[in-house]
C-alpha cells in the first residue's frame, strides 16, 4: 500500500490541508478586490488536497487492479539509507549556519569544508587539514577580497 | 540590420567579453563533472551575479549554459560517463573512438560541431525572438494572465511519467509565491510574524536548494570512487575531407537543435538522441554507427549547443523557461528586475543585446576555451568526490549568504534542499515548482487587476484577443500532451521522462 505514488499523495493531502488552514485564516478588509488576498491562496490549497487524493486514489486502485501487494522492499530499496546520509549531511549545514556567527566566516567555513570531507569518505590525515585550511582561504579571498562581502567575522572580530 | 549594429557595438565591451570568457570557462569544467548538470553549474554562480551589472549577469549565466553543454561530453568520450543528460548520446560513439586511441579526434569533432551549432542556434535565436515579442504593445493584463497560463501549461510537458505529480510541483511552486506581501492589497500573507518573509522568498534560493543542494543530499550516500581519465589527449580536429563528410550530420543536428529548443519542455537531451538517430538514417557510413563514427558525434554535439541557443527563444519572448537551464536563467533575469518575455525588447533592449554579443563571443570562445580547458578538465574529474562534494556545499552556502548577509536564506535554502530532496525520492519533478513559483506573482496580479478593471467580469480573458490566442496555445498544448500520455497508455508504451532530461 505505501508505495512511493501513494506516499505523495498523502505529502500533497498534508501540505493542502495545512496551507489551507492558513489561507482560511488570512484578514479580509472591506477595501480587499473581490478575490482578495485569500481567495488565490485557497484555491492553490483545495487544488493541491484534491490533486492528492486522486493520486492516493490512482495508486490504491493501481495496486488492487494489480492483484498483488507491492513489494515494499524493492519498491524503498536503500532509501533509508539515503535519508540517513543527507540527515547527517543537513546537520553539518545546520551546525554551520549556527556557529558562523560566533566563529566567524574562515573558520567555520574551514570546519566545514574538513567535516564534509570527513563525512563524504575522505580519510583523516593532514590532507583533510590542508583542504580545509587552503579552501576557506581561497573563499575568503574571493568573496571578501574580490567580491566585498561582508561575512560574520565571529572570533575575528578585533583584527 | 539594426539589431546586428546593436550586438555589435556590445562586441567591444570588455565586460561582456570577461563575462562571457568566465561562463564558458565555468560551464565547461562544471559540464565535465559527472553529476553536475548545466543547471547545476549555472545555479551555483547565481548568487555571484547579484553584484553584476544585468548584462555581464545575464551574458556569465547564459554563456555557462554554452560552455556546459560541450564539457559534458568529455567525460562521456574519456569515461563512457557524460557529464550532462545531452552528452549520453555522444558517450556511444565518442568512447569506441577513445577505445581505437582517437580520442583527440572525438574531442575535436565535439567541439567544432559544439561551436557550429552554437553559432546557428544564435542566429535563429536572433531571427525568432524579436518578432515573436513584437506583440507587446497589446499585452494588457488580462493578456500577461493568459501568458501566465501559458508558461504554467509548459508543465504538462515536463512533468515525466506523471501529469498529477507535475501539477502538485506546480501547485507547490505557485504557493510560495504567495508568501509575503499580496500584490494588490499590500496584505501580509504566511509571514507569521517574521520580517525575513515580508517580501517573500527569493527564487534564488529556492533554485539553488532544489537543484544544487538537492543534488549533494542525494549523492551524500554514494561512497563510490567514480571511473579516472588515465589518458592525456590532445584535441585533434578532422581534415577537409571528414569536415566536409561531416556537414550534413551537424546541418541535421542544427535543424533538430533548434527545433527542440524552441520547443518548451524538449531539451537537449532529446535533441540529441533524434540527431543521433537521424544522422544513422541518413548516413552512407551506417555500419560505422555504434562502432566510432564521427558522424555520431557530430549530430548530437551539433543538436545540444544549438539547443542552448534556441532554448532562450520562449525565455526572451514570452518569458517562459522550458528546461532547468532556462528557469535558471530566469531567476537571473529576475534578481536584476529583469522580467523577460514581451517588454524586455523595448524596456531593455540593451541586455538583449548585450546577450546576443555575449553568445557569439561564448560560442566562438569556446574553441579557444575547450583547447586550453581540457587539462584542467581531467585534473577536476579525478579529484577525489568527497573533497569536490565539500568544496561546493562551501560555495553554496557562501554564495547564498552573500546575496542579503542573511543566516534565515541559507536555512531556507537548505530546506528548499530537503524538499527537493524528498520530491526525488517520491519521484515528483521539481521544474514545474520553480515555473510555479516564477509565474506565481504574474498570474495572480493579472488576474485579480483584470477582474478589477472588467467589475469582475470574467468574459475579459475571452473578449481580450490575446489573452483568447495564448489561452487557446495553452490548452492545445495540455490537450496535446494529454492525448499524447493517453496514445502511450493505449498502446502500453512508458512515457518520457522529460522532466528528467530536459536540461
Amino acid at each position: 500500500m505505501l508505495s512511493r505514488d501513494f506516499v505523495s499523495g498523502l505529502a500533497a493531502i498534508s501540505i493542502g490541508a495545512i496551507y489551507l488552514v492558513f489561507a482560511y485564516g488570512l484578514r479580509t478588509s472591506a477595501l480587499d478586490d473581490s478575490v482578495g488576498p485569500g481567495g488565490m491562496p485557497r484555491a492553490y490549497g483545495w487544488m493541491m488536497l484534491i490533486l492528492g487524493l486522486m493520486i492516493a486514489a490512482g495508486s490504491i486502485i493501481k495496486h488492487i487492479r494489480s492483484g498483488a501487494a507491492p513489494d515494499l522492499g524493492i519498491e524503498w530499496k536503500g532509501q533509508g539509507r539515503r535519508v540517513v546520509w543527507a540527515a547527517g549531511l543537513l546537520a553539518i549545514g545546520a551546525l554551520y549556519i549556527f556557529g558562523i556567527s560566533t566563529l566567524g566566516y574562515p573558520v567555520a567555513i574551514a570546519l566545514l569544508l574538513a567535516a564534509v570531507s570527513l563525512y563524504q569518505g575522505a580519510r583523516p590525515g593532514v590532507q583533510i587539514i590542508a583542504i580545509g585550511i587552503g579552501g576557506a582561504a581561497f573563499l575568503w579571498a574571493v568573496f571578501v577580497l574580490v567580491l566585498g562581502v561582508s561575512m560574520p567575522k565571529g572570533l575575528f572580530i578585533l583584527l | 540590420m539594426e539589431t546586428l549594429y546593436l550586438v555589435a557595438v556590445h562586441l567591444g565591451n570588455p565586460y561582456v567579453f570577461l563575462a562571457a570568457a568566465a561562463g564558458v570557462t565555468w560551464g565547461i569544467l562544471g559540464g565535465a563533472m559527472p553529476g553536475i548538470s548545466p543547471s547545476i553549474t549555472m545555479a551555483l554562480l547565481l548568487p555571484f551575479t547579484y553584484t553584476m551589472d544585468p548584462t555581464g549577469a545575464i551574458v556569465l549565466l547564459a554563456s555557462t549554459y554554452v560552455g556546459a553543454e560541450y564539457g559534458g561530453s568529455i567525460p562521456a568520450i574519456l569515461i563512457r560517463t557524460p557529464g550532462t543528460n545531452a552528452a549520453a548520446a555522444t558517450v556511444i560513439d565518442g568512447y569506441e573512438m577513445n577505445k581505437q586511441g582517437r580520442a583527440g579526434l572525438a574531442l575535436g569533432i565535439s567541439l567544432y560541431s559544439g561551436v557550429l551549432g552554437s553559432l546557428f542556434g544564435l542566429t535563429m535565436l536572433i531571427l525568432l525572438s524579436k518578432p515573436l515579442a513584437s506583440v507587446a504593445l497589446a499585452f494588457t493584463p488580462p493578456a500577461y494572465f493568459a501568458l501566465g497560463v501559458l508558461g504554467l501549461s509548459v508543465i504538462a510537458t515536463l512533468s515525466g511519467d506523471s501529469l498529477l505529480k507535475g501539477f502538485v510541483a506546480a501547485l507547490l511552486g505557485l504557493m510560495i509565491a504567495t508568501i509575503g506581501t499580496d500584490p494588490v492589497t499590500g496584505a501580509n500573507r504566511f509571514t507569521f510574524g517574521s520580517s525575513d518573509l515580508l517580501s517573500g522568498i527569493a527564487p534564488v534560493l529556492i533554485m539553488v536548494g532544489m537543484f544544487a543542494m538537492s543534488e549533494l543530499l542525494v549523492q551524500a550516500s554514494d561512497r563510490s570512487e567514480g571511473t579516472k581519465v588515465l589518458s592525456r589527449p590532445r584535441i585533434e580536429f578532422p581534415g577537409l575531407k571528414l569536415a566536409r563528410r561531416l556537414m550534413f550530420p551537424q546541418s541535421i543536428g542544427a535543424t533538430i537543435g533548434t527545433f527542440e529548443g524552441v520547443m518548451p519542455g524538449a531539451g537537449g537531451t532529446i535533441a540529441s538522441f533524434m540527431s543521433y538517430n537521424e544522422a544513422r538514417r541518413w548516413s552512407r557510413h551506417k555500419e560505422e554507427f555504434g562502432k566510432g563514427s564521427p558522424e555520431g558525434i557530430a549530430a548530437p554535439e551539433t543538436a545540444n549547443n544549438a539547443v542552448a541557443e534556441t532554448a532562450l527563444v520562449p525565455l526572451l519572448s514570452f518569458g517562459i523557461p522550458g528546461s532547468n537551464s532556462t528557469a535558471i536563467l530566469l531567476g537571473g533575469f529576475l534578481i536584476h528586475g529583469l522580467v523577460p518575455g514581451p517588454m524586455l525588447f523595448t524596456r531593455s533592449a540593451d541586455v538583449v543585446h548585450g546577450l546576443y554579443a555575449g553568445l557569439f563571443i561564448a560560442a566562438i570562445g569556446l574553441l579557444v576555451i575547450g583547447i586550453l580547458m581540457l587539462p584542467m578538465c581531467i585534473w577536476l574529474v579525478n579529484r577525489p568526490r568527497p573533497y569536490l562534494s565539500a568544496f561546493i556545499f562551501a560555495l553554496i552556502l557562501s554564495g547564498i549568504f552573500s546575496i542579503h548577509a542573511s543566516l534565515f536564506d541559507l536555512a531556507i535554502m537548505l530546506a528548499a534542499g530537503t524538499v527537493g530532496f524528498f520530491m526525488r525520492m517520491l519521484r515528483i519533478p521539481f521544474l514545474p515548482a520553480v515555473l510555479g513559483l516564477v509565474l506565481g506573482y504574474l498570474v495572480e496580479s493579472s488576474f485579480r487587476r483584470s477582474l478589477v478593471l472588467s467589475g469582475d467580469d470574467l468574459s475579459i480573458f475571452f473578449t481580450d484577443k490575446v489573452s483568447l490566442a495564448l489561452l487557446v496555445v495553452a490548452f492545445l498544448f495540455v490537450a496535446g500532451s494529454v492525448g499524447k500520455r493517453a496514445l502511450d497508455f493505449v498502446r502500453h508504451r512508458p512515457s518520457a521522462h522529460y522532466s528528467e532530461g530536459s536540461e
